[in-house]
């Protein structure tokens, strides 16, 4: 089950990098999000781009954000290309089909982040040779890590959900968007409805919440959110309607 | 492995008020090539889908290698390949990570996937283009590399849904040979659609016929044509129209006319042409041959699939 997990996010990841290296699409953006993210906007804020808590929802907000073009395709784009059916009467069970579209997704989104936050620390060092090396803290690159995984996990299990019933891969791309769209800009809109002493109230509470719990409620709330997703989509794989569709 | 590797038994699936499959009986012997004949809309891809387990059946019940479709879909996926309706190639990808998805897919190991995607690619003259991307590829060349990767773990069974289909005739003559001795030589069972006749009769040990979900007619692709031909042809000297006049007013005869020089008559049911050729004979005529004109596969075909009452097949074919 395992190997098969992985063999079918490997075909998926080996498909997209295809797309990256060709430059199309994904690939040219991914591409301007590299020098926007990984390089011009660390120059900008220095060592804090390295230090800040902010960071913590930064990058699960944007590495999801990212697999969101990956994921939308999973099903939809099997469907459109006319390649699902023969996968489907292959010997791969339905769990390691949805669980390797998932996967593949979450590696994407760790990548992105990595590759961002490497390009960002030598660009930072760059700036600031001779300053001693400048580096985010190791806790702070674990919680980011788990954040990461989860958000992308979540976002994830949306996309396989919303990409098992789409007819095509833009119809999966637009449902999804809207939902992040509510899911990203729904904070802020609540942020911006309360008084200022309700802002002042919530913004304390935070503060004095302390990242690591912080962290361990955003990563409760994630794991059970994206579970949660993924036992629906899997519960939506039927074999036998996605065949005929 | 059973001796048996398709055994149908009353298989009904319904679409709707559509009736895809009406109660299909047959079995097809392991190690052989079979040929599921019928027009578009008959049914030939639904009973594929059942058969793989992919659609369960309203009705009835198949067991395919000895499992059950219904129950036993994933046991029936792991023994068999399959090239259905599309190509199902991975066109961003390259021949050769498609064939090696395949193999990764049934879990061979590294080196065994090397060989057989070289064995293969080379077989099917393309292992010169293996770094290009399939989608590059004319669509004869995707059919092939398709066959390629349903055979590629080496499947106790095969299904190939219109495998020709796209070819031009040498590659379909190529890819025919390397179908028959798939079956041959190691003995995989071979089941096909195809609405290439002469294909069917080439290749098929037994053929199928559907027409509206029910199994028309079932046997080699000889034994489908009458022997006993009712259309003699006649050649030789002194043939002429009004010969062919005199020969049509003989009883038993049902027609007769002219044909390239040639007499062709039709004979009524159980009329022999001895008293045609004695008439010949009297009249002068220099008789070269006389023979039966066995009827073609295709014209069989159309007398078992062509049904009055119902006009074209249905649309069950596009589900």
């Amino acid at each position: 089950m395992i190997a098969d997990i992985f063999t079918m996010a490997r075909k998926e990841l080996m498909e997209f990098r295809d797309q990256l290296l060709r430059l199309r699409r994904g690939g040219l953006s991914a591409l301007i999000v590299l020098l926007m993210l990984g390089i011009f906007t660390p120059l900008q804020m220095g060592p804090l781009w390295l230090t800040s808590p902010l960071m913590l929802a930064y990058w699960p907000l944007l590495s999801s954000g990212m697999v969101s073009t990956l994921i939308a395709d999973a099903f939809a784009g099997e469907r459109e290309r006319h390649t699902l059916e023969t996968l489907l009467a292959s010997r791969l069970s339905d769990t390691s089909i949805l669980l390797g579209k998932v996967l593949a997704a979450i590696l994407y989104g760790l990548l992105f982040t990595f590759a961002n936050i490497t390009v960002g620390i030598i660009a930072i060092n760059l700036k600031h040779f001779g300053q001693g090396i400048q580096a985010p803290p190791l806790m702070h690159i674990a919680y980011m890590l788990v954040l990461v995984t989860l958000a992308c996990s979540t976002l994830a299990g949306i996309g396989v959900f919303i990409s098992l019933k789409a007819a095509t891969v833009r119809q999966a791309q637009q449902t999804l968007g809207i939902i992040m769209m509510v899911m990203f800009i729904g904070p802020v809109l609540f942020f911006q409805f309360l008084d200022s002493e309700g802002r002042v109230s919530l913004a304390n509470k935070l503060t004095t919440l302390g990242t690591a719990r912080m962290v361990g409620w955003a990563t409760a709330v994630l794991f059970t959110a994206s579970l949660m997703l993924i036992v629906m989509a899997m519960a939506r794989f039927r074999r036998g309607k996605l065949t005929l569709d | 492995m059973s001796r048996i590797a398709i055994q149908a038994d009353g298989l009904v699936r319904d679409f709707g008020p559509i009736r895809a499959l009406d109660h299909l009986s047959f079995e097809v012997p392991a190690g052989i090539v079979f040929g599921f004949l019928g027009p578009n809309g008959a049914g030939k891809t639904t009973a594929i889908r059942t058969f793989l387990g992919l659609v369960e059946p309203s009705a009835g019940s198949a067991r395919v290698l000895g499992f059950d479709t219904r129950r036993e879909g994933g046991q029936i996926r792991e023994r068999s390949g399959a090239l259905l309706e599309h190509h199902g190639l991975y066109e961003r990808l390259t021949a050769e990570q498609n064939l090696d998805f395949a193999g990764r897919i049934w879990r061979m190991s590294s080196g065994d996937r090397r060989a057989r995607i070289r064995e293969l690619l080379e077989q099917f003259g393309l292992w010169d283009r293996r770094l290009e991307a399939a989608g590059k590829w004319s669509r004869g060349m995707k059919q092939k590399l398709a066959v390629a990767r349903a055979v590629f773990h080496r499947p106790q069974l095969v299904f190939l849904d219109e495998p020709t289909a796209g070819l031009d005739p040498v590659a379909s003559a190529a890819l025919r040979e390397d179908l028959a001795a798939l079956a041959t030589g190691q003995g995989v069972t071979v089941f096909l659609t195809t609405h290439n006749l002469v294909e069917a009769e080439r290749l098929c040990d037994l053929v199928g016929v559907i027409r509206r979900g029910r199994l028309a007619a079932l046997g080699p692709p000889s034994s489908l044509r009458p022997n006993d031909s009712p259309v003699l042809r006649v050649t030789g000297t002194g043939i002429d129209q009004a010969i062919a006049t005199e020969a049509a007013a003989l009883p038993g005869v049902v027609s007769a006319s002219l044909v390239h020089g040639a007499l062709e008559v039709r004979l009524a049911d159980g009329t022999r042409p001895a008293a045609l050729v004695a008439m010949l004979v009297e009249r002068g005529v220099g008789i070269d041959e006389v023979r039966r004109v066995r009827q073609s596969l295709e014209e069989t075909f159309l007398e078992l699939v062509n049904d009055p009452a119902d006009g074209s097949g249905r649309a069950e074919e596009s589900r």
